[in-house]
């Protein structure tokens, strides 16, 4: 080999990848220039290339998609969350004042009642709320919410419309404490509506009353209605006591053994009228 | 060559993900920073390849003219080896003022090509943005480019990765 040669060969051997490069390079720019003139050159290049790109591309896009499409829908849950949590806050508001007003009618059903009542009547009463029963022992007697600046005073008979309820026994200024007619220490003065025998009913301390002083031989019948006689004068005559529920005759006993059932359910009563005449002897 | 087929997988994701959610948006140059990263530490035939085919797969993403970036790649490579000679990139500023530089360079010959194909392209994004995005994110890029490299192949004695 020449001289010459040689050094031709080390000038190329030093240079061999600055060679390559610019070799490389005037390919691709060649290729780029000649790209939109010569379409069919670059065609299966170009075709090789984006079919490499263009999965991958659409991997990507897929991949993002669903990305957002769960983020959406994350966010959509979310939204769904406090809409529902608001809703229920809504519904339960709704409910407290459709009870509110559901207590409404109710009370206005009962205090219409009790005022066509007291309008009825045929005699004066004041009307009173009850405030508190006491029916667990005992006793039983429950407290209202008018006293002795309101005109109530001892001995005042407690009526409501489905019946007696009991007397005041003890007066404040602005409550009063009433006997109920289920207690023991009650007694009623009463006549069965039907054969008008007469007897006392007395309360039994439990859920009833017991119908007193009833001849072996006196009318009286499972279903009579028990009112009130008016004799004691606390409470007006023709009120309704009870039923009559039970009846025992003893050939020991002179009297028979009555049980009463009263009308009205001291449990569910929420306002009374309290009659303010007095006086109501009757004569029969 | 380890480098190579980490680097070339790196970039097609890079580039997939750039050229479909991100199309508009001024993104560092990874395939420019990886050039520059091989030619400035060992510019060996492996590199001169991978920049070669690192501008097919930028054209294919990008949707440019064919072998334009390719042909701006190796121009970048051959300059940054002849500057390597002269000039040592060791810190972070250097690299990013020798990528900003090379970004410049490369975007001037695709805009020029661009041109020259009588299709419309912005100087200011094409060449002028892109080359301040490129250098300013270059050095973090480089720092990761090096970790990843020093993970796939442990470094020797005589091999001095930055």
């Amino acid at each position: 080999m020449r001289m010459s040669e040689r050094h031709i060969v080390s000038l190329l051997k030093r240079n061999r990848i600055l060679l390559v490069s610019v070799a490389l390079a005037l390919f691709s720019l060649h290729l780029a220039l000649t790209d939109r003139r010569d379409t069919t050159r670059a065609f299966v290049l170009k075709e090789a290339l984006s079919a490499m790109a263009g999965p991958l591309q659409r991997a990507v896009l897929a991949a993002e998609h669903s990305i957002k499409g769960v983020w959406s829908d994350y966010i959509y849950l979310m939204e769904v969350k406090d809409e529902n949590d608001s809703l229920k806050k809504t519904v339960l508001r709704l409910q407290e004042e459709n009870n509110s007003l559901k207590e409404d009618v109710n009370q206005n059903a009962r205090l219409k009642q009790v005022l066509d009542y007291k309008e009825n009547a045929g005699f004066a009463t004041i009307a009173a709320g009850i405030m508190g029963l006491d029916l667990d022992g005992w006793t039983k007697t429950i407290t209202i919410n008018k006293g002795a600046s309101e005109g109530v005073v001892k001995d005042q008979a407690v009526i409501s419309p489905f019946g007696v309820v009991g007397r005041v026994i003890e007066v404040n200024s602005h409550s009063s404490k009433v006997l109920v007619n289920l207690d023991v220490r009650s007694d009623i003065d009463v006549l069965v509506q039907r054969s008008r025998v007469k007897g006392v009913v007395e309360g039994t301390g439990g859920d009833g009353l017991t119908l007193k002083y009833i001849r072996q031989a006196d009318d009286v019948q499972v279903g009579d209605l028990i009112l009130t006689s008016g004799l004691s004068g606390t409470f007006p005559k023709g009120l309704v006591v009870g039923e009559v529920t039970k009846i025992e005759k003893s050939r020991e006993s002179f009297f028979k053994y009555v049980e009463v059932r009263p009308k009205m359910d001291i449990q569910r009563l929420e306002e009374v009228l309290l009659v303010r005449d007095s006086g109501f002897f009757t004569q029969e | 060559m380890k480098e190579s087929l980490l680097f070339l997988p790196l970039t097609v994701i890079y580039l997939a993900i750039k050229s479909t959610l991100f199309p508009a948006f001024p993104a560092p140059d990874l395939p420019l920073i990886i050039v520059f990263y091989m030619a400035y530490r060992k510019a060996g035939f492996e590199a001169v390849l991978l920049g070669f085919v690192l501008g097919y797969i930028e054209d294919a993403f990008s949707a440019g003219i064919i072998g334009s970036t390719s042909f701006a790649l190796i121009a970048v490579f051959i300059a940054v080896n002849l500057f390597s000679r002269k000039v040592q990139f060791s810190t972070p500023m250097m690299r990013g003022g020798g990528i900003a530089a090379a970004s410049a360079v490369k975007g001037i010959i695709i805009y020029t090509i661009i041109r020259a194909s009588h299709a419309e392209a912005s100087f200011l994004s094409t060449v002028v943005l892109q080359a301040v995005v490129t250098g300013a994110t270059s050095p973090a890029i480089i720092l990761f480019l090096s970790r990843i490299t020093a993970w796939v192949s442990p470094q020797s004695f005589k091999d001095n990765v930055n």
